[in-house]
């Protein structure tokens, strides 16, 4: 549980958030300057101008009417930036250990090594590795404090497509495998939609929305709040073991069984993602019936936002909440309403691995 | 060489190092404010760091003298305390941190702006304090800057000789570096047993100045990759 009363005055605006988080994954979305990283920062300690009151699990870290203010290092909250700021003067090992407290679990060390798979580069320099080895190592120097809440800032936006494929995995299984509640900064709704249950819409410093992140996002893709999100549907779920020589593979992600295409690599850390752009998804009122597209979907459409590049529309069907976009003209010529159900057909190849 | 010239060399290497270890400290530490403090007196703090720079060595010699006699303001609580420094080797050792003090703060400073201020950040979320930050991750991280303004430092000092004359005079045994027999020697007309030291002061400041350079040669080449 995470109870946040804070503001912070900022140049263009002033941060005001007042919200209770159950805990779990909380995306924290929102344009741009909305105040996304200086609520982090307010949270972490970073900030000695910041006002208010933060509890993290019955813990008070700063209680303004108590007088209570932790400095960061009292604080046990990760702080993973997006460029993952590890100290150039040690090893990956020594990054790792950097944050590991005298009263650290036992085999914390080499759990974290496991889990975020860097034994091979342990005794490597922070400059010699890859961008998302780089992250994965960030990653688990934070969680060597055992913190009580992790705060992740667009950790993946300065990777490119392919790798921040492979850092994704890993950050559901620290999810999954050590239940560290987290804040998660982004600007990709797929992202958010795939590993947070929660989240809070920040605009100008305040929260416009919160809520169970499927609402938040369907909101989000109407209103145009932050014109640099991307839409693109992240699906994870499990690859189905194949004969060799297929081209195509069975992928399971919500309820869905999909045909995607089969990739060269096939050893995946836990789950795999995809991904398939909004545009790349038909509609149709009908079952469609001899197309050469491999994967027909019947659902429901939760709901119609249209904005000037389009008709946003999101379907719910097996058990995934799909973003398609369509041509004005498109929308109207099927005149679709929330509630209506639909039938979603995408070929194999509209499906992008990420990981 | 004689044993008279290893005295002097001896005499001019101790002060020297006793100066550059007694300002490392300071220097380190003023180093990482004007690094770090944007405060407002900030600019003219470091205007009077540097002023030992530009100024005539005579002329803080002087004003050194000024401070140090029996009734001046630092003069007067050292005679209190029983301690001599005008015209001891501790003048010598006086003069030559004043005069070293600015290229060991300049050193420090620029190499603490080197480094990342989030890293320090980082540290701290990490559950290190604002000394152990500066420890674990400022220190390490600016060392070889501050190890080139240091052996400056040393250097600098090596050859101190206007503010050396006036606060220690020229006594030789006790108070005669390098730099001051040189000039003595070629007064009394000794010019082969001045150029003997003028060997050696060469060699010691070539020692030196070449480690520096390899120390920044290094750093920049690391800024680079």
């Amino acid at each position: 549980m995470i109870s946040l009363d804070v503001a912070l005055t900022l140049p263009r605006f002033e941060l005001r958030v007042e919200t209770d988080l159950a805990g779990g994954g909380v995306a924290v979305l929102g344009p741009s300057g909305s105040g996304k990283t200086s609520l982090l920062e307010t949270i972490a300690g970073l900030r000695p101008r910041a006002r208010g009151r933060v509890v993290v699990d019955g813990a008070v870290l700063m209680d303004d009417a108590s007088g209570v203010r932790l400095p960061p290092e009292a604080r046990r909250i990760g702080y993973v930036p997006q460029d993952a700021l590890l100290f150039p003067h040690r090893s990956v090992g020594e990054n790792v250990r950097f944050g590991l407290r005298s009263g650290a679990r036992s085999g914390l060390f080499d759990e974290l090594v496991e889990i975020l798979e860097i034994a091979p580069l342990i005794r490597r320099s922070p400059a010699a590795i890859s961008g998302g080895e780089r992250q994965r190592v960030a990653l688990a120097r934070a969680l060597a404090t055992e913190p009580r809440l992790l705060l992740l800032d667009e950790p993946l936006a300065a990777l490119d497509v392919e790798l921040k494929g492979r850092i994704l995995p890993y950050l559901l299984r620290v999810r999954d495998a050590l239940r560290v509640p987290f804040l998660y900064v982004t600007h990709n709704a797929g992202e958010a939609a795939v590993i947070a249950e929660e989240a809070l819409l920040l605009r100008e410093g305040s929260v416009v929305r919160q809520g169970p992140t499927e609402a938040v996002l369907a909101a989000m893709t109407g209103e145009r709040v932050d014109p640099a999100a991307r839409y693109e549907n992240v699906l994870a779920g499990a690859l189905e073991p194949r004969a060799a020589g297929m081209e195509t593979a069975t992928f399971h992600a919500g309820g869905a069984r999909l045909i995607v295409p089969a990739t060269p690599t096939e050893a995946a850390p836990g789950r795999t993602v995809f991904t398939v752009a909004p545009e790349e998804i038909l509609v149709s009122e009908r079952p469609p019936e001899r197309v050469s597209a491999r994967n027909r979907l019947f659902g429901r459409v939760m709901s119609v936002r249209e904005t000037p590049d389009g008709t946003w529309l999101r379907v719910h069907a097996e058990g995934i909440a799909w973003t398609v976009r369509l041509t004005h003209a498109a929308e109207e010529e099927l005149a679709l309403a929330p509630g209506a159900g639909v039938w979603l057909t995408i070929k194999a190849h509209a499906f992008h691995r990420l990981a | 060489m004689t044993a008279d010239d290893l005295g002097i060399l001896w005499l001019t290497v101790r002060v020297a190092a006793l100066a550059t270890v007694l300002i490392l400290p300071f220097g380190v530490a003023c180093g990482w404010l004007l690094a770090r403090w944007r405060g407002p007196g900030r600019i003219l703090v470091e205007t009077v760091l540097s002023l030992p720079l530009v100024l005539p060595p005579t002329a803080v010699g002087l004003l050194l003298l000024e401070a140090l006699r029996r009734n001046g303001p630092v003069g007067r609580i050292l005679d209190r305390a029983g301690v001599e420094v005008l015209f001891t080797a501790r003048a010598v050792v006086l003069a030559c941190a004043v005069m070293s003090l600015p290229f060991l703060v300049r050193f420090a400073r620029t190499a603490f702006e080197e480094v990342d201020p989030r890293l320090l950040v980082m540290a701290r979320t990490l559950g290190d304090s604002p000394a152990a930050a500066f420890r674990r991750v400022a220190l390490p991280l600016a060392w070889r800057g501050i190890l080139a303004g240091t052996l400056l430092a040393f250097s600098r000092a090596l050859g101190e000789f206007g503010a050396t004359i006036l606060v220690a005079g020229n006594i030789p045994g006790r108070t005669q570096t390098l730099a001051l027999a040189i000039f003595q020697r070629t007064h009394i007309g000794q010019d082969a047993g001045a150029m003997r030291l003028v060997g050696l002061t060469v060699a010691l400041a070539f020692a030196a100045v070449l480690a520096t350079e390899a120390l920044t040669r290094r750093r920049a080449r690391r800024v680079e990759t």
